[in-house]
């Protein structure tokens, strides 16, 4: 009954006047900077640290956690409604949320991304109240060789989620992982494939090429000649704003599958939240009747990963609140404004700030209630947002990611860097490749990488390593079995096309 | 038989996808060069462009070659980078061209597209090829990107080989409008950001882009142009208080 | 004539926004109109400053380079009369920052808050490094010393540095030092450590101290050395260990930790520093007027109660002067120079 008590003081923490305006001001921004394309969280809770300075410590928390889950319920809202997925756990929701969009049905899609979000949110505040601390385990029982492990799987679920051809998507992850090893070698610091170019010491940006693949390329591809008469059908196509009783009871199983996955995948540091989401879209392509739906625009795309996310989200801060270590780097610029206060946040934190630590998790379901009172009224918004004329929509969308990404490190070449991946991306589009599995691989490849190389350096150049430590064999034995149910009916179905090739 | 069999009707075309291919095998040094002639005035930095035409030509008809030979008959000596860039990017390219001339290609999308993706990763092996292997058990620098360099090789080789062997989507048209003049905004914004402030890029940006569309009215996208730049000059700096320069630098100081 | 649907929104959502940025706002305003000042009349007689300054932090907003900067520079501002806005330029070691500052203009009003980082072991460490941290800045002052512990996991088997030195050496081929990456002060003042010691046990890279400090406990490598600020609560909870603490020294929140002279082991002295720097040529004037201002946010109680909080030391007297850190950065690229191989 400890836990009541400690929820009820946490309740009685965040229900004070300035920390609920905290917590509404961190929603607030939150939707904003998911809103806005190219500006990153990172960036944003990095730009607002100093504005924490004069706050008290509890109140600047809460803000800079409502920051960070809420532009995962912004994030969304790009990726329906311009293809533009804002951060790496949104690409996924672009897949069939833009498609839903095209069909005249972004306000389903984003308010079943609300709805999949608030729910995902409130189930994981829980179970970070409840179960933070024997799930803290799981965090530390993952080491190098099981993050390898639970890469090479998140990329076989990069392979899964692709519509077409397997080979292609197979190689979109590998130039994926290709691009993500410019920049300086973790180990040696050696400069790899940078071409001297200062910009590129740390490696292409997640924004610099999500903009471009994604944005630009989509931009580009909508001016084409002829492109116009199907923009033109959207603007006339759109319909009801809510979801359909249909739509609902379609979305329930797979918000409550992806809010499990989410809140599970979230607890692990570093790329967590990424793989949830693809990991939460999978499942639903896996059980779905018709898997040829998806990507064509399922709302069950859109609920499971959109819930599984936002789960992730919140579940993320269990290693920070019970351990004191960040796991991503937004939660080490959280630890650096609490540094700022006098706190340094370690194992004891809960015992020795049981203000902080027990405000912030009341809070966090506070601001997600705001977030969706926040988000349905502005679905409606968003959906006006479509029939604006194409011709004055691109300049605009061109000229908020040239500054979105300009923001992120100041650094110009960034811009023309996203530049030069949009021609690519519109290359990528007109040879049938997709983007979504190039950006995964890219979003994993220095984890996969990273970790790749510790665990043969711990285990001294032993590859069994990944076999013999029992958690990672059955990541990798899942992974395995995914290629082979994926890979099995494109052989069968290359074996029908054969035979019925001549009808062509 | 196959390789033979409707060539005529596709010769043409397969001549002129060959001499594509041709072009990409030497676009870094044409890259290179056209970056050198910028060095003359004094902007950037790197060879001068007589240099990179000698030393890239060399490479081409003489180092590689003797590399080539040098390596058969047991000759480890380190080979330049211009040659690295002949041998591992240049010359699969070329055969590449060559082989395309005698091949029916039954899916252009796939087959350029396959060919392309190779030349992206052969790049990036020559990119990497300097960098150090393995050391003992532990992975080097170049390991991974060498490893999956070759896996792309692999990989894109086997979808232009999709492209030879099914049926398939044609080669889709490309616009040039759209991408030159998304491309020039992007490209003034970034030139201009840090000189002329945000204001005025971000106009002059939305004027460009806008050109990039014949269904633009001037007056109305001037006028969407000024308001979205108001909005921009408020919402950035002040509302996310991400540090810009506003105005031209030559009014601030 | 149509205007965008969006513009709505957009108000809707910025008005509730607007409070948070208040400061940022006045600080803004205070810029824009020290600017319009400069612009309007530029030959009324200049006291340095007469505009806002910026402070490059060459690392993430919230680690330590930054916490000392920000601490520091908000006094520093009460003092000259101007703000000064930190911007945090991430990227290869802090050399990416360290580069635009060397090449900024000397006016006074780009200053960078370096390290011992990029200010010393980026020499041997980057043999193509764009700048020299002698021949292109003036030094400001020392601003704060933050000392360097051993650590190791809590089933690690020594139970004291002399039994820790010795396990080592015995088993070189065995055990793994974790470090956050080439270049970070875990990375180089480990292999300070290993030169002492004589060995070359497996380093195992991890991507910030945050990832390493998680692998260090979760028990999956042996040991690293690292900054007192991270790991103070974890060695207060009892989930790794402390050797020593690598400072002539003991420090006054971990008083129970021995220093490396105490424990046996007096050649290991290693202090991560932070210290204020200026673009070459800046005049002399501005460096004492800017020295005075970082003497003076020294001497004030609040800011040493907040650095003393984080574990730093904060310098003598003698140690803030621009001589003295030019002393120190001296000393510093010959210490870590045979020590530090380069990064091919």
């Amino acid at each position: 009954m400890e836990l009541f008590a400690n929820l009820a003081h946490g309740f009685v923490v965040a229900f004070s006047p300035i920390n609920l305006l905290m917590c509404l001001i961190g929603a607030l921004v939150g939707t904003l900077v998911g809103v806005l394309p190219g500006i990153g969280t990172i960036a944003t809770v990095a730009m607002l640290l100093p504005i924490t300075f004069g706050l008290p410590p509890v109140g600047a928390l809460i803000m800079l956690a409502g920051i960070y889950y809420g532009a995962q319920y912004g994030g969304s809202t790009t990726s329906i409604l311009v293809n533009i997925p804002g951060e790496a756990t949104s690409v996924v929701t672009a897949i069939d949320g833009h498609q839903m969009a095209k069909q005249g049905r972004a306000g389903p899609a984003l308010a079943i991304a609300a709805i999949g979000s608030f729910f995902a949110g409130c189930v994981a505040t829980v179970l970070i109240a409840v179960l933070g601390a024997p799930l803290t385990k799981l965090a530390l029982a993952f080491g190098p060789a099981e993050y390898f492990s639970l890469m090479v799987l998140g990329l076989i679920f990069a392979v899964v989620l692709a519509k077409g051809s397997v080979l292609k998507a197979i190689a979109m992850i590998v130039f994926g992982l290709l691009l993500s090893m410019v920049g300086s070698d973790i180990e040696t610091g050696a400069s790899r494939m940078a071409f001297n170019i200062p910009e590129l010491a740390d490696g292409l940006g997640f924004a610099t090429v999500a903009m471009g693949v994604f944005g630009f390329a989509e931009i580009i591809r909508n001016l084409d000649a002829g492109a116009e008469m199907n923009r033109d059908l959207v603007q006339q196509k759109i319909t009801g704003l809510m979801p359909t009783r249909k739509d609902l009871v379609d979305s329930t199983p797979p918000i409550l599958r992806g809010t499990v996955l989410g809140s599970i995948l979230g607890i692990l540091p570093g790329g967590g939240a990424v793989i949830a989401s693809f990991a939460a879209y999978t499942l639903e392509k896996k059980l779905a009747k018709n898997p040829s739906r998806f990507g064509r625009g399922a709302i069950e795309g859109v609920a499971a990963p959109e819930s599984a996310n936002n789960a992730a989200a919140q579940t993320s801060f269990i290693p920070l609140l019970t351990l004191g270590i960040p796991p991503n780097a937004v939660m080490a610029l959280m630890v650096g404004a609490m540094t700022i206060h006098g706190i340094v946040p370690g194992p004891q934190v809960m015992q020795k700030q049981p203000d902080l630590v027990w405000g912030m998790i009341a809070s966090m379901w506070i601001g997600n209630l705001m977030l969706i009172i926040i988000n349905l009224p502005l679905v409606g918004i968003w959906v006006r947002l479509l029939r604006v004329p194409y011709r004055l929509m691109f300049p605009s969308i061109v000229i908020f990611c040239a500054i979105g990404i300009y923001s992120v490190n100041n650094a110009p070449v960034d811009v023309i860097l996203a530049g030069v991946f949009g021609l690519v991306g519109y290359w990528l589009i007109k040879h049938d490749f997709e983007p979504a599995p190039l950006l995964l691989g890219m979003v994993l490849g220095p984890l996969m990488e990273e970790n790749l190389r510790r665990a043969l350096l711990i285990s001294r150049g032993d590859w069994s390593v990944f076999l013999t430590r029992p958690l990672s064999a059955v990541l990798l034995a899942i992974a395995a079995g995914l290629l082979v149910l994926t890979v099995l009916p494109v052989l069968r179905a290359k074996r029908d096309e054969v035979f019925t090739e001549s009808e062509n | 038989m196959a390789d033979t069999m409707g060539h005529s009707a596709t010769a043409t075309r397969n001549t002129s996808v060959a001499l594509g291919f041709c072009l990409l095998a030497i676009a870094p040094q044409i890259f290179e060069f056209i970056w050198s002639i910028g060095t003359i005035f004094g902007w950037g930095v790197g060879r001068g462009p007589a240099t990179v035409v000698i030393s890239h030509a060399t490479a081409l008809l003489v180092g590689a070659p003797g590399a080539l030979f040098g390596a058969l008959g047991g000759d480890t000596k380190k080979a330049s980078s211009d040659v690295m860039l002949a041998l591992i990017y240049s010359y699969p390219l070329f055969a590449v061209a060559i082989v395309t001339v005698f091949m029916t290609i039954r899916s252009a999308q796939d087959y350029v597209g396959g060919v392309i993706l190779m030349a992206l990763a052969l790049f990036a092996l020559w990119a990497s090829s300097d960098l150090q292997g393995m050391r003992g058990f532990s992975f080097g620098a170049g390991t991974a990107p060498r490893m999956f360099g070759g896996l792309l090789v692999a990989l894109s080789a086997g979808i232009a080989l999709t492209g030879l062997l099914a049926e398939g989507a044609a080669l889709a048209h490309y616009s040039w409008r759209g991408p030159m003049f998304v491309m020039a905004s992007i490209l003034f914004f970034a030139l201009a950001i840090r000189p002329l402030g945000l204001v005025v890029s971000a106009f002059v940006s939305f004027l460009i882009a806008a050109l990039g569309s014949h269904e633009t009215r001037w007056l109305e996208a001037a006028i969407v142009g000024a308001c979205l730049t108001l909005g921009c000059a408020l919402l950035f700096p002040y509302v996310l208080g991400l540090p810009m320069p506003m105005f031209p630098r030559f009014l601030i100081q | 004539m149509k205007m965008p649907a969006a513009w709505p929104a957009f108000l809707f959502v910025s008005q509730g926004i607007e409070m948070t940025s208040i400061r940022a706002l006045a600080g803004a305003c205070v810029a824009a109109f020290a600017s319009l000042c400069a612009f309007v009349a530029p030959s009324a007689a200049q006291t340095y400053p007469t505009r806002s300054i910026t402070m490059i932090v060459p690392f993430a907003a919230g680690g330590p380079t930054d916490v000392v900067a920000r601490i520091v520079t908000a006094h520093m501002a009460q003092t000259l009369g101007q703000s000064i806005i930190i911007e945090n330029v991430v990227g290869a070691g802090g050399t990416t920052a360290t580069t635009r500052a060397a090449r900024a203009a000397n006016d006074g009003y780009t200053l960078i808050t370096g390290h011992m980082g990029t200010h010393a072991a980026s020499v041997p460490l980057y043999p193509k490094l764009a700048y020299h941290p002698e021949k292109d800045f003036e030094p400001i002052a020392l601003l704060a010393g933050t000392p360097i512990l051993i650590l190791a996991r809590k089933d690690f088997p020594p139970k004291d540095l002399k039994e820790f030195v010795a396990y080592v050496k015995a088993n070189a081929e065995k055990v793994n030092a974790a470090h956050a990456g080439v270049g970070s002060v875990s990375h180089v003042s480990c292999e300070l450590l290993h030169s002492i010691l004589d060995i070359k046990p497996v380093g195992v890279p991890f991507n910030g101290t945050g990832p390493a400090m998680n692998a260090l406990v979760a028990g999956q490598v042996d040991y690293m050395c690292d900054q007192i600020v991270n790991a103070v609560p974890q060695i207060n909870a009892g989930t790794i260990k402390a050797y020593a603490i690598a400072t002539p020294e003991r420090n006054p929140s971990l008083p129970n930790v021995p220093t490396t002279a105490e424990a046996g082991l007096p050649a290991f002295q290693a202090q991560a520093w932070n210290a204020m720097f200026a673009p070459k040529g800046t005049s002399p004037a501005i460096v004492a007027s800017l020295n005075a201002a970082a003497v003076k946010a020294l001497d004030d109680e609040k800011v040493r109660k907040r650095l003393l909080e984080l574990g730093s030391v904060i310098p003598t007297a003698a140690e803030r002067m621009p001589e003295a850190l030019a002393a120190l950065v001296k000393s510093e690229i010959a210490k870590w120079s045979p020590v530090l191989k380069p990064a091919t």
